[in-house]
């Protein structure tokens, strides 16, 4: 038996330029046959231009596009084996639901699509809509016809391009599981591209982060959330505290570094910067990793965690969990997420504090990069 | 059953009445539409009854005309101008197929493909406006000239052969041949489809392009599936702008035909300016009114119902 690799989408090299600027720097990516990837990043970092080139919209300025074995680079569209969910749907206003569903298997001269269509409406259920027209669907409707539309063709991959965009915060959750439920169902290569980091996070099992025309990093969701290899992606992807640290001792497996007067420890293993004596690195930490304790108890902390101390600047009940921001030496404005289950009535803002967390779920970078990267990229579809 | 409803009704008003708050407002637009209706009043419906009147009227320039109701002249008028009716139809539909054709790839151009020279096309096609209707009418006259370099050419081609076996031109001559006059309407009506071609081609979301091309239609399958379609609107209102004022002209076969290629137009000009023979070019007129609004009101069921969005 051999693995079926026919949806592979394999890119090598290929590139994008328009004039002077270069949307897509030379790029390789594999997305394995049958694989829900994501392409993440900011408006502008070049992962629509990516989407394009797969789906022949694009002509790339170099490299190659393969699909399985079969070399589509210089493919129109209309000839390749991929079908896109566009950004606004771009379903056809003058023909009814039926009608767009049918438009793939009509133009490859299919004869009887009745049957076909009437199922994919089903599965999208959307069979009572079948004789209306687009602008009288509703925007989740409308998303699941162009959903229905690119699947009945059997696409080896299937494109989607911020497909969740115009829809609202409620819908949207519930259309990401709906993809997901169909992706898992015809079992078919999904790329998606997105902004929005959660929806790439829970629906996809690969995914991309993009930057300025480059791959920042690419992995599992949990992978890339808790081993980010470059400030941006520490920053895009949730939150991240970065401190600037000086690299002290080598102990074992560990790193000690020095920040602000003390001392903190790093597995070498989630180091992605060189760790030289004496040399610099940016150490991390996620905000829910992280304990606080009254100054006071500090007597209480086990030993072997990393600890700084600062004051509670702000403090933000949200239910689940309170965020505090703490004002330390090493850093202005510490960000920690507790939950609340304990709560400690004395941790109201003024009061002096020490963070602590296990040296297990800290990160070192390189100190080379800028440490803002990526900050306040992620709040754009807020808007 | 109307007792019941008369019995309710005093009380479903037992409010105090009060006066609504801003009573002035309530006349505003129909202020706004005063202009327009006594525009409409003074220049279209008058002369349209004074008109209308005038068909049905009998007498003389001498005598005077009255109102005889006289609908014969009605029967009269269109046996004896019948073919001059079927020229009009003939050469203004044959104008708006040109203009269609000329113009459709040319707004197409604009919409799509133009970039940054879109503006500049868009002058070039409004540009013979400044001109005057009858001296660009005048130039064709010198373009069309016998022994001029457009019909010394077309010979060198045989194409005036092909044109005299279809009976479009006669001779050596394409000026006062049907030609001539079919030329001049699509050049001078032209701009009046490409306008609305375009602005209808231009509403149309490019995405829709790629999403057809996506979905397996080839560049040519597209245009017939996706973008003409979509351009209906564009096309049903280019061609009425084309044709009703096509039909109705008289200054090109006036300019550019012979006594051979008159429209109803002419006649009605000559009736009205020349013979003096009100009632007829009055009841010219109203048939040929009638007749542009049947087929235009056929057109528009037969390409509107289905097509348009």
């Amino acid at each position: 038996m051999t693995t079926d690799n026919s949806g592979d989408v394999r890119l090598s090299g290929i590139s994008k330029t328009y004039g002077s600027f270069t949307a897509v720097h030379p790029l390789d990516l594999t997305v394995p046959q049958g694989s829900f990837f994501a392409l993440l990043g900011a408006s502008g970092c070049g992962k629509t231009t990516t989407l394009r080139m797969i789906a022949g919209l694009e002509e790339p300025s170099s490299g190659t596009v393969h699909l399985g074995e079969q070399d589509v680079t210089h493919l129109p569209p209309y000839k390749r084996p991929v079908n896109t969910v566009f950004q606004s749907y771009a379903l056809f206003p003058h023909l009814d639901i039926f009608e767009n569903v049918a438009f793939g298997l009509r133009r490859r001269g299919v004869k009887s699509v009745k049957k076909q269509v009437e199922e994919m409406l089903e599965l999208v259920q959307l069979g009572e809509q079948a004789r209306k027209k687009p602008h009288q669907l509703s925007g989740g409707q409308q998303q699941r016809v162009a959903v229905a539309r690119a699947l009945i063709n059997h696409p080896k991959v299937l494109l989607l391009d911020e497909p969740l965009g115009a829809l609202d915060l409620k819908l949207r959750r519930q259309m990401q599981l709906e993809l997901k439920r169909i992706q898992t169902e015809v079992g078919i290569t999904f790329v998606h591209v997105t902004h929005d980091q959660e929806e790439a996070m829970t629906m996809a099992d690969t995914v991309a982060v993009m930057n300025a025309g480059r791959v920042e990093q690419l992995g599992a969701p949990t992978d890339l959330y808790e081993n980010p290899q470059t400030t941006f992606v520490a920053n895009f992807l949730g939150t991240s505290n970065l401190i600037e640290a000086e690299v002290d001792s080598r102990s074992g497996e560990d790193v000690v570094l020095r920040a602000g007067g003390g001392k903190l420890t790093l597995p070498r293993a989630r180091c992605s910067a060189q760790a030289t004596t004496g040399g610099k690195v940016l150490v991390g930490v996620r905000p829910e990793k992280i304990s606080l304790t009254h100054a006071d108890d500090a007597g209480e902390i086990p030993d072997g965690r990393n600890r700084i101390t600062g004051r509670i600047a702000d403090s933000s009940f949200i239910g689940v969990s309170t965020q505090y921001v703490i004002d330390s030496p090493v850093c202005p404005e510490f960000e920690v997420y507790a939950q609340n289950i304990d709560r400690d009535p004395r941790l109201v803002p003024g009061t002096e504090v020490v963070l602590h967390w296990n040296p297990a779920h800290t990160f070192g970078l390189d100190a080379a990069q800028d440490i803002d990267a990526g900050v306040g990229t992620v709040g754009e579809e807020a808007a | 059953m109307s007792t019941i409803t008369r019995a309710e009704a005093p009380e479903l008003t037992p409010a105090p009445e009060t006066k609504p708050p801003r009573r002035r407002g309530r006349w505003t637009p129909y202020w706004l539409l005063l202009p327009g209706i006594l525009w409409l009043v003074v220049f279209f419906a008058l002369p349209m009854l004074y008109q209308a009147s005038t068909s049905v009227q009998t007498g003389s320039l001498e005598e005077g005309y009255k109102v005889t109701w006289h609908f014969a002249t009605y029967w009269d008028a269109l046996s004896q101008y019948w073919p001059q009716f079927v020229r009009s139809v003939l050469y203004a539909a044959s104008a708006t197929i040109l203009c269609l054709l000329l113009g459709y790839p040319l707004a197409y151009l604009i919409a799509f493909r133009a970039g940054r020279w879109r503006n500049l096309i868009m002058i070039l096609v409004i540009a013979p406006f400044f001109t005057s209707f009858l001296i660009r009418t005048l130039a064709w006259k010198t373009i069309l000239a016998d022994g001029g370099p457009v019909v010394g050419a077309l010979n060198a081609l045989h194409v005036l052969d092909l044109t005299n076996w279809l009976g479009w031109t006669a001779g050596d001559r394409v000026l006062a041949t049907p030609l001539a006059v079919v030329c001049g309407l699509t050049y001078n009506f032209l701009p009046f489809m490409i306008l609305p071609l375009y602005t209808s081609l231009e509403r149309i979301d490019p995405r829709l392009h790629e999403a057809a091309g996506d979905l397996y239609a080839q560049p040519f399958t597209t245009f017939r599936k996706v973008t003409f379609p979509l351009s209906m609107p564009g096309v049903v209102s280019g061609t009425l702008l084309t044709f009703i004022p096509a039909a109705g002209d008289y200054v090109n076969a006036d300019l550019l035909g012979s006594t051979d290629t008159r429209m109803v137009g002419n006649v009605i000009q000559t009736q009205f300016l020349r013979i003096l023979d009100y009632p007829t070019a009055a009841a010219l007129s109203f048939i040929l009114m009638a007749a542009i609004l049947l087929m235009v009101t056929l057109y528009i069921r037969k390409s509107g119902t289905e097509d348009l969005v």
